[in-house]
């Protein structure tokens, strides 16, 4: 990073902690330090709901996964317009007109206290799992990017995040949202405009595009139905609704945004806006992913993009070896490259037979750059005494440092902090509300002043943040980080999905049914984890299903005090 | 301690479209044409 990029970085970081001070002032009251007193307009409130699903590791991963896997990663957010549509149409009116602060709030009155306070718990585990693991897993990127030790990396973004959040609740995170969310956006079209930009002279967008299609990278729908490959339409579609139903319709970290809505329409207008707005982004994203892989195919790309393991190896590495494997591997590149030539003057004369030659040579060449890369990985694991070598998260970020212009890298790692600290800050900030509002409120002081519980939840904010920032320190050795935080998520919010399907859609069935219907979910969900090789996209599915017939049934059965008849 | 509001809240029509049935099946046919878009870039790029 040059000077002016460090500026870039620490001026955005600076006015990000600055405008969440400012714009923080007056959170005076638990309604308004939680709710934001229910002032939020619909922009405001939909920036912020974008913001806090965009993490940083999605920012930087998504890109690498299009340079590996292609776009097809576009489908996983298909069913995501479908879940915003029920949400808006059924959770948002309830929530705003029950009066609660918290998703699980509803669920005592609904329910009972037992239900309430089991998914108030699965949320705390789940959430606060996922708070250390996402404050963790951009932070080791970074760190190797800016050559800053994780441990300081960890420090600065909880550090940033606990400042605002602490002082200014929702305002602050919700205000600071929006401005990530334009930091975020700003990245991402410089991002997408320099990697066109910087393609070699005579490779044209159309040829690019072209290329990078025949090559097979931008598969953005895959028709095939498979219960075991993650990304398809079906599973898009359908798994990915019943996690976006999920996630946005009860996880607390979500349903916090859109609460402190002016209004039901404010909020409604909130949730479709990431309908309409959502797919196009990620589309986006993984398009600049591919054009990275064209830029790569001109420009040699190294043959490892994470070198951390390869120094670690030292002395222990064969090094004859690993040189050989460079060595073919840069030979296949020029290969790959000449027949990428080749390729593109035959579509653009028109010619199959010659496009088609052009195809056979560039996978040949394409199957040579990935066994001599496979074996570099194996000389560095067997030195390094590692395993499940995995530099995805780290070809956008060689590629941004390496390439871009001095102002750009900048913005593009302030773009990356952002991601990371808006989703950040809406954990803990949810966090300490169900801590406050569903625990300690309901379980430990009951009847305090609003004063004692505007004070409560700052001291549980702060607790958060700094739990946050220690879980990160061990959750950097957890192994694949992404894979950590999907798992986490993957094995709670269909059980939490379940018991929020039965209360809006089920008025017979009451407290007692709910509550087993939840754990019989959970149970089937760790049985499918354990003992089957579905996706974890289909855990939901499994979960919500099992809960919503156990509910059902029990209810049925029991002829529950209170049932209605 | 302060209670959000539990006033009852009318249903407000969306500021287009007329009523929120409408701006739903809108967001819907959207997507469908948004899938129907992708699909066809996957088949002529490929």
């Amino acid at each position: 990073m040059r000077p002016l990029d460090w500026f870039v970085l620490f001026a955005s970081l600076a006015s990000i902690v600055a405008y969440g001070i400012y714009k923080g002032r007056g959170s005076n009251t638990v309604n308004r330090y939680l709710l934001a007193g229910k002032t939020m307009p619909w922009y405001a409130m939909a920036l912020s709901i974008m913001a806090t699903q965009a993490s940083a590791i999605t920012f930087i991963s998504t890109t690498g996964q299009s340079y590996v896997d292609g776009m097809r990663f576009v489908q996983f957010y298909f069913g995501l317009p479908i879940a915003m549509v029920i949400i808006a149409a059924t959770a948002v009116p309830i929530f705003h007109r029950s009066g609660v602060y918290t998703a699980y709030e509803y669920l005592e009155k609904r329910f009972d206290s037992k239900t309430r306070s089991l998914v108030s718990a699965i949320f705390l585990i789940q959430r606060g799992l996922a708070a250390g693991i996402s404050l963790a897993a951009p932070a080791i990127v970074l760190s190797l990017i800016l050559g800053w030790p994780d441990r300081v990396t960890i420090l600065v973004m909880g550090g940033l995040v606990i400042s605002y959040t602490v002082s200014g609740g929702i305002k602050a995170v919700t205000w600071t949202d929006v401005q990530q969310m334009l930091i975020i956006f700003a990245g991402l079209f410089v991002a997408l405009g320099t990697a066109i930009w910087l393609l070699p002279r005579g490779v044209s967008l159309g040829d690019a595009v072209s290329l990078a299609g025949a090559v097979g990278k931008l598969n953005a729908v895959v028709l095939r139905f498979d219960l075991k490959d993650q990304y398809n339409i079906w599973s898009g579609l359908i798994g990915g609704a019943f996690l976006a139903l999920a996630y946005f319709g009860t996880d607390q970290s979500q349903v916090q945004r859109y609460l402190t809505g002016k209004s039901i329409a404010q909020s409604r207008l909130s949730l479709l806006f990431n309908a309409v707005a959502k797919v196009p982004m990620q589309f986006l994203i993984l398009f600049t992913g591919a054009m990275v892989f064209v830029f790569y195919i001109y420009t040699k790309p190294p043959m490892l993009f994470e070198t951390a393991e390869l120094r670690a190896a030292g002395g222990r590495l064969e090094r004859s070896a690993y040189e050989r494997a460079e060595r073919d591997f840069a030979a296949a590149f020029e290969r790959r490259k000449a027949a990428a030539g080749e390729l593109v003057e035959a579509r653009r004369n028109g010619e199959a037979a010659a496009a088609a030659r052009g195809i056979e040579r560039y996978n040949a060449a394409q199957q040579s750059m990935d066994d001599a890369r496979a074996r570099g990985i194996r000389l560095v694991e067997r030195a390094a005494g590692t395993s499940g070598f995995n530099d995805t998260n780290y070809i956008f970020l060689t590629f941004v440092t390496r390439y871009m212009p001095a102002g750009i890298v900048g913005l593009i790692m302030a773009a990356i902090f952002a991601a990371g600290m808006s989703g950040i800050a809406a954990e803990i900030n949810s966090l300490a509300t169900v801590s406050v509002i569903d625990i300690y409120r309901r379980h430990i002081r009951s009847g305090a002043s609003d004063r004692h519980y505007l004070w409560a939840s700052r001291i549980a904010t702060a607790f958060w943040g700094c739990y946050a920032i220690t879980f990160a320190q061990y959750a950097k050795n957890l192994g694949s980080l992404v894979v950590a935080v999907n798992m986490v998520g993957s094995l709670f919010y269909g059980g939490m999905l379940g018991v929020f399907v039965l209360a809006f859609l089920f008025p017979r069935v009451r407290g007692t049914a709910a509550f087993i219907g939840v754990l019989a979910g959970e149970a089937a969900i760790f049985y499918c984890r354990w003992f089957t090789g579905i996706s974890f996209l289909w855990y939901n599915v499994v979960g919500c299903a099992v809960v919503v017939t156990t509910g059902v049934a029990l209810s049925a059965a029991r002829r529950e005090p209170g049932t209605r008849t | 301690m302060s209670e959000p509001g539990r006033a009852p809240m009318p249903d407000e029509p969306p500021p287009f479209l007329g009523s929120w049935r409408r701006v739903y099946a809108a967001v819907l046919v959207y997507l469908a044409l948004l899938i129907a878009l992708f699909y066809a870039f996957t088949r002529v790029f490929s």
